[in-house]
């Protein structure tokens, strides 16, 4: 067609070239100045680059040099990290547990108050978290969970439950249930169907599940921060307390990137191996 | 309906205890305890006073809690549309075929992948009077005192709150858009080129009607979490009046326990203020699909 339409070419328009840097910028840009002041010894106004590199004060490392500080373990970097993937592996693994039959009813039976039961599952995705947050603080300091592992990972089951339960019924819609019944005509026992049949058939989006699982968990401020009562730190809540001054100092610039590491980690993770539409299946209405 | 039957329906039902019995016991049930305590009813601290109404007439008597409600409602929803309006740009751009889109795949998804936290720690080093944009602007001549730098952070028009969620939230609704726009493929906008229509309206009314869907749900989830959000206005905010969950926080801590009173009755006012809203929301959406034929 002369003049094709735009909307309907292949290739990007001159404004959307100019809008991609834009976002690539506005996305990725702030994290420059972080690691620079990361590795700044000085680093005064208005100097665009640090005056005084950490590298040439290297000997005189008396004072606690963003680096050092961080890999130390008065930081508490390391206790921060062990704690945030231990409840993040936990919370994923009692989430897959307890979602798997449900999303597995909701994809192949209809019962009564079925749509009534889906939008309750998905109710706490629009409840603020601030509410549950405060409002299970006094539950918990009641119930002496409050400052616990055990309720950190309760709380975060509440956040996690409505993604995982929406994945793994998009995963099972897909599946089909033919190759159950063969299993069974052929005599297998059910333990046998759901560990040789129907596990390695949802495997990639079991996977992709609990992937998102984690992450959010991994995530979470609030709840943690809240319900952890400043007994349990994890990566997002020690960050917070190096920043809640209103500035960032060369080890706060250093934690933040730890605390981005594992997000980078998961994105290269998840994109190698999960397909793109996976995710996006959480999200349908 | 044989034994049979009825034996593997049982044994499904119980297969939701879990579920259930976390979201309705600590879900609801903590719903439910911040009501009866807004309402007076603590009796661990002495008080049972339920039904008891003066908590809230304290809270929405006074004329901070409005401006407080305001400033959470002015915060979510700014930065929902704006993030609504740059990643269903982003979404339209990521859809076509252009040299390194491997790498936006990684890029743009970044945010979502990390902790608000991260996001305030950026707002901070490029926003503050210290800044890098200050530097900037020092470094083009136009200003040479960091407090010459207009104050973009800790004021109630809230930049740096609403560049934090526009940068984690964009991607947010990119992909959710994203994902939709894959699905439907490029049929219905390439029969409505050929019958003519405009770039415009092939947007408004071939592609915008087949995403709403992924638009409201991302939409959403995005001010409903806004609402709720602590750490951001906390951080960045412009201090007394601050915004509802911070109020609540702070009532929450005070010496004086009697106000975590009030501060229940804070947290019931956000849940009924996101209920309200959400709901209205969705209602006019649905009178939206239904007129279009849907459902």
């Amino acid at each position: 067609m002369a003049g094709g339409n735009d909307t309907l070419s292949t290739r990007l328009s001159p404004f959307q070239k100019i809008y991609l840097l834009l976002v690539a910028g506005f996305i990725v840009g702030p994290f420059l100045p972080v690691i620079i002041q990361s590795l700044a010894f000085r680093w005064a106004w208005p100097e665009l680059l640090p005056g005084t590199w950490w590298l040439e004060q290297r000997e005189r490392s008396m004072l606690p040099l963003a680096w050092d500080y961080v890999l130390s373990p008065y930081s508490r970097v390391w206790e921060a990290t062990v704690n945030t993937v231990f409840i993040g592996l936990v919370v994923t693994a009692i989430c897959l547990a307890i979602c798997l039959p449900v999303a597995r009813l909701l994809a192949r039976e209809s019962f009564a108050g079925k749509s009534a039961f889906e939008f309750f599952l998905s109710l706490p995705l629009i409840v603020p978290e601030a509410a549950i947050g405060i409002a299970l603080l006094m539950i918990f300091i009641r119930l002496g969970l409050a400052g616990s592992y055990a309720g950190i990972i309760i709380a975060h089951l509440i956040p996690t439950i409505p993604y995982m339960v929406r994945m793994l019924t998009a995963v099972y819609q897909g599946l089909g249930r033919d190759f159950e019944e063969q299993a069974m005509i052929l005599g297998a026992r059910p333990l046998q169907i759901l560990w040789r049949v129907t596990l390695p058939m949802l495997l990639p989006g079991v996977v992709a599940g609990a992937l998102f699982t984690f992450l959010v968990s991994t995530n979470i401020f609030l709840l943690t921060f809240f319900l952890g009562q400043g007994q349990v730190i994890t990566l997002p809540t020690l960050l917070f307390s190096k920043i809640s001054g209103g500035n960032l100092d060369t080890t706060a610039a250093g934690i933040t990137l730890i605390v981005t590491l594992p997000g980078i980690i998961l994105l290269i993770i998840s994109e190698r191996f999960i397909k793109e539409e996976a995710f996006g299946k959480g999200f349908g209405s | 309906m044989t034994a049979r039957e009825r034996r593997t329906r049982i044994l499904q039902m119980l297969q939701l205890i879990p579920i259930l019995s976390v979201l309705v016991i600590l879900f609801g049930g903590a719903l439910v305890m911040a009501l009866l305590q807004s309402l007076g009813f603590a009796p661990w601290f002495g008080i049972n006073t339920f039904p008891d109404f003066s908590y809230f007439g304290s809270l929405w008597g006074s004329q901070t809690f409005w401006v407080s409600l305001w400033l959470t409602l002015y915060y979510a929803t700014v930065s929902t549309l704006l993030a609504l309006v740059f990643g269903t740009m982003l979404a339209l751009a990521l859809i076509k075929a252009f040299p390194g889109k491997w790498l936006y795949k990684y890029l743009y998804k970044l945010p979502l992948m990390i902790p608000y936290t991260v996001g305030i720690a950026l707002a901070v080093i490029m926003l503050s009077s210290g800044g890098v944009l200050s530097r900037i602007v020092a470094f083009a001549g136009l200003i040479d005192d960091p407090g010459q730098f207009p104050q973009i952070l800790k004021t109630h028009y809230g930049w740096g709150i609403i560049a934090v969620y526009v940068w984690k939230q964009t991607p947010f609704i990119t992909l959710a858009v994203y994902a939709v726009l894959l699905g439907i493929g490029r049929e219905t906008e390439e029969a409505a080129a050929i019958l003519g229509a405009r770039r415009g309206a092939i947007f408004f009314r071939v592609t915008l009607p087949q995403i709403l869907p992924g638009i409201v749900s991302s939409t959403l989830i995005c001010f409903a979490f806004n609402v709720g959000a602590f750490e951001a206005p906390f951080i960045l905010g412009g201090g007394f009046p601050d915004t509802l969950p911070v109020v609540a926080w702070r009532y929450f801590n005070d010496a004086d326990y009697t106000l975590q009173l009030q501060g229940m009755a804070t947290v019931v006012s956000i849940g009924i203020v996101a209920g309200v809203i959400l709901f209205a929301y969705l209602w006019v959406y649905r009178r939206y699909e239904r007129r279009m034929g849907r459902h």
